[in-house]
């Protein structure tokens, strides 16, 4: 424990309750790094959020308190069944604390906004008549169904991968890599084709997650440069990207 | 060659002939394939473009295997709200549906049925958003004119949007309310 307890510090009987009819607890010293005060203020602080409980370790506290019960020999009820309430209360708010949260899932805003009901519902004669359209419109095959592609743009038949989709793929690895280190004079510059050959290197034969794929430790222009290799070799052909069960995957091009 | 509609106009330049011309040849082309192919000379997006004859569908479809690109009702719905109110800011579409409408709009815009078109002039400057070729070419329509024209109630629209008159507050007389009051008192 990092706290070192100067146990009772100075008691003060407590007899008479204060304005609001609260009997403030004894003054039982707390010292750590955290924190330096008293087990009243201690409470206040937890619960304005001042403090973070997390940083105190409230075994001495405990000990502190029995040893207040034990040493004093005249206590008051009133003063044991404060402190001891303000010390419930705090190994409570530490123990919700210390729970592992539950990792929640952003719901899919594709399902959200299925789920809600439009509020107008004069477009849907308009959608009706759009879905027609569509239908007869599938009928009908021309050379290049999807006309205007441009010859930089990522392929089209991603295996349903949209951009946003590998937009998040991205954020995730930056936030898993670590600052750039300052800038030094001279050094050896990479270029994107070299990158791409690590990468291609690195892509396995199955479809695998890309936080699979790239371990270790790496820098946010690391992975800058991962990402647009893996983008370039996606666009050629030599690396496969596809969507399964909400996760986009990436593996080398057959 | 074309694998975008030509119009006219891009067939005359090439050629170098008048339009007339071109869209004579056309009317010929398309006589021709209507009677002896089984490809047919459409109309759409604008332009014309050759396609195979929707009776050949499903045999066209077992060759080539498309996939299947639906959208959602979400998307339908944003997508129909930017047909027929375009150019149409985020927040009147957010206004109109009730809920938030970013994602289905960037999903389109990715899709290419809707792109960016301008900013509105009012505080903040939005972003206007508007319909593409590739949104005639995907449902079949020559111009915008050929969506069904639609009567809007605008009193659910503009209650909608938050533009409407509170009711404790008096509304301000308008033409169609003198004409209205006129005709009651007759």
């Amino acid at each position: 424990m990092g706290a070192s307890m100067a146990s009772v510090a100075r008691l003060e009987p407590v007899d008479s309750p204060g304005p609001l009819g609260v009997f403030r607890p004894p003054e039982i010293h707390i010292e750590c790094g955290a924190f330096r005060g008293s087990l009243a203020t201690l409470f206040v602080c937890v619960r304005e959020s001042k403090v973070d409980l997390l940083d105190i370790p409230l075994g001495p506290v405990c000990e502190a308190y029995f040893r207040y019960i034990i040493e004093e020999q005249q206590v008051e009820l009133e003063s044991v069944g404060v402190a001891l309430a303000a010390l419930t209360y705090l190994l409570e708010r530490k123990a919700w604390r210390l729970l592992p949260k539950p990792e929640v899932e952003e719901p899919d805003a594709e399902d959200l906004l299925d789920d809600v009901d439009p509020y107008v519902h004069e477009f849907q004669p308009m959608i009706e008549d759009l879905l027609g359209r569509a239908e007869e419109r599938s009928h009908l095959f021309f050379r290049s169904a999807d006309s205007a592609q441009l010859p930089y743009e990522l392929p089209f038949e991603t295996g349903g991968v949209s951009p946003s989709d590998l937009a998040v793929v991205f954020e995730r690895l930056m936030e898993r890599a670590k600052p750039d280190p300052p800038e030094t004079l001279n050094r050896p510059r990479r270029s994107l084709s070299e990158m791409m050959f690590v990468v291609l290197k690195a892509l396995p034969g199955d479809f695998m997650n890309l936080e699979e794929i790239v371990t270790g430790e790496f820098t946010r222009t690391e992975v800058v440069w991962w990402f647009l290799s893996l983008l370039e070799l996606i666009r050629l052909g030599q690396a496969r990207v596809r969507l399964s069960e909400g996760q986009v995957q990436f593996a080398r091009g057959e | 060659m074309a694998d975008s509609p030509a119009t006219p106009e891009d067939l005359a330049q090439a050629l170098e002939v008048p339009i007339f011309e071109v869209e004579e040849a056309l009317e010929k082309l398309g006589g021709r394939l209507h009677h002896t192919s089984s490809l047919q000379l459409v109309r759409i997006a604008g332009g014309y473009q050759i396609c195979t004859k929707a009776e050949y569908a499903d045999a066209v479809t077992r060759f080539l295997k498309p996939q299947k690109h639906k959208l959602s009702r979400s998307l339908m719905e944003v997508l129909a709200i930017v047909a027929y109110r375009q150019p149409v800011t985020s927040a009147e579409i957010d206004a109109i549906r009730g809920v938030d409408s970013d994602y289905g709009l960037r999903q389109l815009v990715e899709k290419r049925l809707v792109v960016d078109i301008g900013r509105k002039a009012a505080p903040g400057r939005p972003v206007l958003y508007g319909t593409t070729q590739q949104f005639l070419h995907t449902f079949n329509l020559q111009t915008l004119e050929d969506l069904p024209k639609v009567e809007f109630d605008e009193g659910i629209l503009s209650e909608a949007i938050g533009t409407n008159v509170p009711p404790d507050q008096p509304a301000l007389p308008s033409v169609h309310d003198e004409d209205t009051e006129g005709d009651e008192e007759e």
